[in-house]
C-alpha cells in the first residue's frame, strides 16, 4: 500500500472553493451557519401531507417560500424542483471560481429519487413539463445541470443510497487526482415526497416528534430535504490555505440488506481506508460529524464503529440531523458543508434534539456547540442502505 | 494500466446468455420466446445455476439480474479468502435504474418494494452473497454504455483501494416503467445483464487486456455476442 | 377460523414471495418466525402491510405486530378480532 499512497499523496489535491446549500433553513449557507450556531432543529410538520396515515409529517421541510423565489427566477424550471435545488446550491457554490476551459470542468450529482414529484405527477396524469418530467431520470438532471454551468468535462451521477453525497464528493476529488479536471461541481439533492414517506412509514422507521440522534429514547429518523453543492478545485489554482479532501473509503457489510452489520465492521473498514488514504492516525481526528440518523439501529451501529476505530479516544462529534433532518442523496454533501461551516466559525457543532445521551454513544458527542481548540481535521461518515459506509477526510492545508 | 486485466467477463439478455469461456447460448424454447417478449418471471435462478439464491423471489429485477450476472461469470468466489473478498469492489453502472420497481411502488406501496427503489440495493444483494466488503459505487449513465464502471475501477485497482473488482451494467425496464418515462427517450421496455471481473495480472490464461471499448462493447466482445443482443 | 387460517397461509406466501413454500408447509401452531421459513426484518414488515391493506388494520407499534406472529392461529385470532375489512 505505501508506494500507491505515496502516489496519492503527491498526485493534485482537490480543495474547496465554495460551498451552496438549499435546506430546511432556508436558501444559502448563511442560513445553515446560524441554525448551527443557534443549536436549532428546522424539523416541521407539514399540514399539506397530513391525512395519509404515514408515521409523521415532521422533517426538513424547505421553506416553501425558498422554493417560491427559485421558481420566479427561473420560469423555465418552475415545476422542476430538483433541478431548482441543486441550481441554486452550484450556483452559491461557484460563486468565485477560477477561470478554467469548458473540458476541465466537470460535473458529479447525487440523488436517491431526482424528481420524484414529476414521477408522482406523471404517473397521476398531473400537469407536468418536459423539463420536470426529464428529470425523473437521475442522469439527464445531472446533464441538464451540466449544461447549466458550462460543464464540458465529465459529468458523474451517482445514486447509491444514503451515502451518495460522500461517493459523490470522492469521485470528484479522484476525478481532480487523476488530472480528469480541475474544477469539479459536485450537487447532492434530494425531495421529501409522498413517496418517500409511504417507503420510510412503511419500514416504520420514523420519529413521529422528530429524530432524536444519539438519544437515550429514540425511536427513528426524520427524513429531510434540500440540496447541497461544494466546488472543488485543483488544489493550486487556490490561494491558501485551503480545505482539501485529504482521503475517502467506502464499504459494503455485506450483511442485510435494511439493517446495518450489528457489530459496525463495514463502516471502521470505509472509515479505516479513509484515514488511511490521507496518512492520518485516528488520533489525528479533531472532529467528527456523524451519520446519526436517530434510528435505534443506526446509532447503536455506528457508537460500536466508532469505539472499535477509535477506542475510547472517539474525537469531539455530533449529528446534524437533528437540524434538517435525513436528506438521503444529499446529506454527504450538506453534511460535509456543516464541517467546514463549522471549521469557519471555530466552533464545534452539538446535536440538536439531543436530550439525553445513549450511555453506548461516545462520550465526546456534543449537545450544544462548543469553541473549538484545533479543527484542522474532520471526518465525515455516512451508511446506508443495502449495507452501505461511507468516510471522508477533510484537512486543512497550507501551501 | 497494462497490469490490470480482465479476468472474467459475462453477458445476459434476450437473445442469450453466456460467458467469455461459453460463449453465447440461446435459451431454450420456449423460455426464448418469453424472455424476448420481456416476460422475466420465467426466468428463474434454477434454469442457469445448480446453487441456491436466497430469497431471489423476493428480489427486483435488476437485483436478480446483477446477482445472475456475477453467478455467469463463473469464478468461485466462496473458495477465496475473507480478506480478499474484503478489498473485493462493486461498480453497478445503470440507465433505467430502479424505474420498475419505482413504478411497481407507486401502483402498490410495500416495504420490500420500496427497499429496491434504489439502484444502488442491487450492490446489497451481490456483496451479501458474495461477502464482497471492498469499495463500491453505482452510477446512472446515459441511455447507451460508458466506460465509466470499468474507469472507477480501475482506479481503485491502480491506487490499492481494492484487489479485485467487479463492474456489472443491469438494467430492468418493465411496461410500466416505460410509461413513466418521457416520450422522446429511447429507452425500450427491455433488459439486459453483463458483468466483468477485474483484477491484476497473474498469468492465467483465461486473464485479457483492458481495451477501451465501453463495458457493454467489451462483455459482448469477449462473449462472442455479436448479434445484436 | 379454520377458513381464515388456510387464507393467512396463502397471503403469508404471496406477500412474502416464498417460491417453494405450499400452504400445508406452514404449521398452523409453529412460530412465524426465528424457524423453517428463514423470515427476517423485512418479513415482518412486509406482513404489517398486508394486515393494513387486506384487513384493514393499522399496527403503529412492532411490538404488537411480535405477539401477533407468534403464530398463524395467534394471527387469525387477531386478525378476527382486529379486522376492518
Amino acid at each position: 500500500m505505501g508506494a500507491s499512497l505515496e502516489t496519492a499523496l503527491s498526485q493534485p489535491r482537490a480543495a474547496v472553493a465554495g460551498c451552496g446549500a438549499i435546506s430546511a433553513t432556508g436558501a444559502g449557507i448563511g442560513t445553515l451557519a446560524d441554525a448551527l450556531r443557534d443549536n436549532r432543529s428546522a424539523l416541521r410538520a407539514r399540514e399539506a401531507f397530513a391525512g395519509k396515515r404515514y408515521q409523521t409529517t415532521v422533517a426538513g421541510w424547505v421553506p416553501e417560500e425558498t422554493i417560491a423565489q427559485l421558481a420566479a427566477r427561473d420560469p423555465e424550471h418552475a415545476d422542476a424542483r430538483a433541478f431548482l435545488m441543486a441550481d441554486a446550491a452550484l450556483r452559491e457554490a461557484a460563486r468565485n471560481l477560477p477561470t478554467v476551459a469548458a473540458g476541465r470542468r466537470a460535473l458529479v450529482l447525487s440523488t436517491t429519487k431526482a424528481d420524484i414529484l414529476a414521477m408522482e405527477r406523471v404517473f397521476h396524469r398531473q400537469p407536468c413539463s418536459r423539463t420536470a418530467h426529464r428529470h425523473i431520470l437521475p442522469r439527464l438532471l445531472a446533464d441538464d445541470l451540466a449544461a447549466a454551468h458550462q460543464v464540458r468535462g465529465p459529468v458523474q451521477c451517482v445514486s447509491a443510497a444514503c451515502i451518495s453525497g460522500l461517493l459523490a464528493l470522492q469521485q470528484g476529488a479522484s476525478l481532480i487526482e487523476r488530472g480528469a479536471a480541475d474544477v469539479v461541481l459536485v450537487a447532492g439533492a434530494d425531495i421529501v415526497s409522498h413517496f418517500v414517506l409511504a417507503g420510510f412509514t412503511s419500514l416504520k422507521s420514523l420519529d413521529p416528534e422528530g429524530c432524536r440522534p444519539f438519544d437515550k429514547s429514540r425511536t427513528g429518523l426524520s427524513l429531510g430535504e434540500g440540496a447541497g453543492a461544494v466546488a472543488l478545485v485543483r488544489r493550486d489554482l487556490l490561494p491558501s490555505p485551503v480545505w482539501t479532501i485529504a482521503g475517502w473509503g467506502s464499504s459494503n457489510d455485506a450483511n442485510h440488506l435494511t439493517g446495518p452489520s450489528r457489530d459496525g465492521s463495514g463502516l471502521v473498514l470505509a472509515i479505516n481506508r479513509a484515514l488511511q488514504r490521507a496518512a492520518v492516525n485516528a488520533d489525528g481526528i479533531d472532529y467528527l460529524h456523524a451519520h446519526g440518523t436517530g434510528t435505534l439501529y443506526n446509532d447503536n451501529m455506528e457508537s460500536l464503529a466508532l469505539r472499535a476505530v477509535f477506542g475510547e479516544n472517539v474525537p469531539p462529534c455530533s449529528s446534524s440531523k437533528g437540524i434538517f433532518g435525513h436528506t438521503l442523496g444529499a446529506a454527504g454533501v450538506l453534511e460535509t458543508i456543516l464541517c467546514l461551516l463549522a471549521a469557519q466559525a471555530n466552533t464545534l457543532p452539538g446535536t440538536p434534539r439531543l436530550v439525553e445521551c445513549d450511555p453506548v454513544a461516545p462520550q465526546s458527542m456534543l449537545l450544544q456547540p462548543q469553541p473549538a481548540t484545533r479543527l484542522r481535521c474532520m471526518l465525515k461518515i455516512n451508511s446506508g442502505f443495502a449495507g452501505a459506509n461511507a468516510a471522508l477526510v477533510l484537512r486543512k492545508e497550507q501551501a | 494500466m497494462s497490469d490490470i486485466v480482465i479476468k472474467a467477463a459475462c453477458w445476459l439478455g434476450p437473445q442469450g446468455f453466456g460467458n467469455d469461456q461459453t460463449g453465447l447460448r440461446d435459451w431454450p424454447t420456449p423460455l426464448g420466446e418469453a424472455l424476448r417478449r420481456g416476460e422475466l418471471e420465467e426466468l428463474r435462478w434454477s434454469e442457469l445455476f445448480k446453487s441456491e439464491a436466497q430469497r431471489f423471489a423476493r428480489m427486483d429485477w435488476l437485483s436478480r439480474l446483477g446477482l445472475m450476472a456475477v453467478e455467469l461469470l463463473d469464478v468461485h468466489f466462496e473458495a477465496r479468502e475473507a480478506k480478499d473478498l474484503e478489498q473485493t469492489g462493486v461498480c453497478v453502472e445503470t440507465a433505467a435504474g430502479c424505474l420498475t420497481s419505482d413504478a411497481e411502488f407507486l401502483r402498490l406501496p410495500r416495504p420490500t418494494v420500496f427497499s429496491y427503489t434504489l439502484p444502488s440495493t442491487v450492490i446489497g444483494e451481490i456483496c451479501i452473497r458474495h461477502r464482497f466488503k471492498g469499495p463500491m459505487l453505482c452510477l446512472i449513465s446515459s441511455g447507451n454504455s460508458t466506460r465509466t464502471a470499468m474507469d472507477e475501477a480501475a482506479a481503485w485497482l491502480r491506487d490499492g483501494s481494492a484487489k479485485s473488482c467487479l463492474c456489472v451494467s443491469c438494467e430492468a425496464v418493465s411496461p410500466d416503467a416505460a410509461a413513466l418515462l418521457p416520450p422522446d427517450l429511447a429507452l425500450e421496455n427491455t433488459w439486459q445483464a453483463c458483468a466483468l471481473l477485474l483484477g491484476r495480472k497473474s498469468g492465467d490464461p483465461r486473464e485479457c487486456a483492458l481495451g477501451n471499448d465501453t463495458l457493454t462493447e467489451t462483455c459482448r466482445h469477449l462473449c462472442r455476442a455479436t448479434r445484436r443482443c | 377460523m379454520e377458513a381464515l387460517i388456510d387464507e393467512l397461509k396463502g397471503k403469508i406466501i404471496s406477500a412474502l414471495s416464498l417460491e417453494d413454500i405450499k400452504p400445508a408447509d406452514i404449521k398452523t401452531d409453529e412460530p412465524i418466525f426465528g424457524t423453517g421459513l428463514g423470515l427476517d426484518s423485512i418479513d415482518s414488515l412486509e406482513l404489517v402491510s398486508l394486515l393494513e391493506r387486506d384487513y384493514g388494520i393499522l399496527i403503529e407499534e412492532m411490538s404488537v405486530a411480535q405477539k401477533a406472529f407468534a403464530s398463524v392461529r395467534t394471527l387469525a385470532e387477531f386478525v378476527a378480532k382486529n379486522r376492518k375489512n
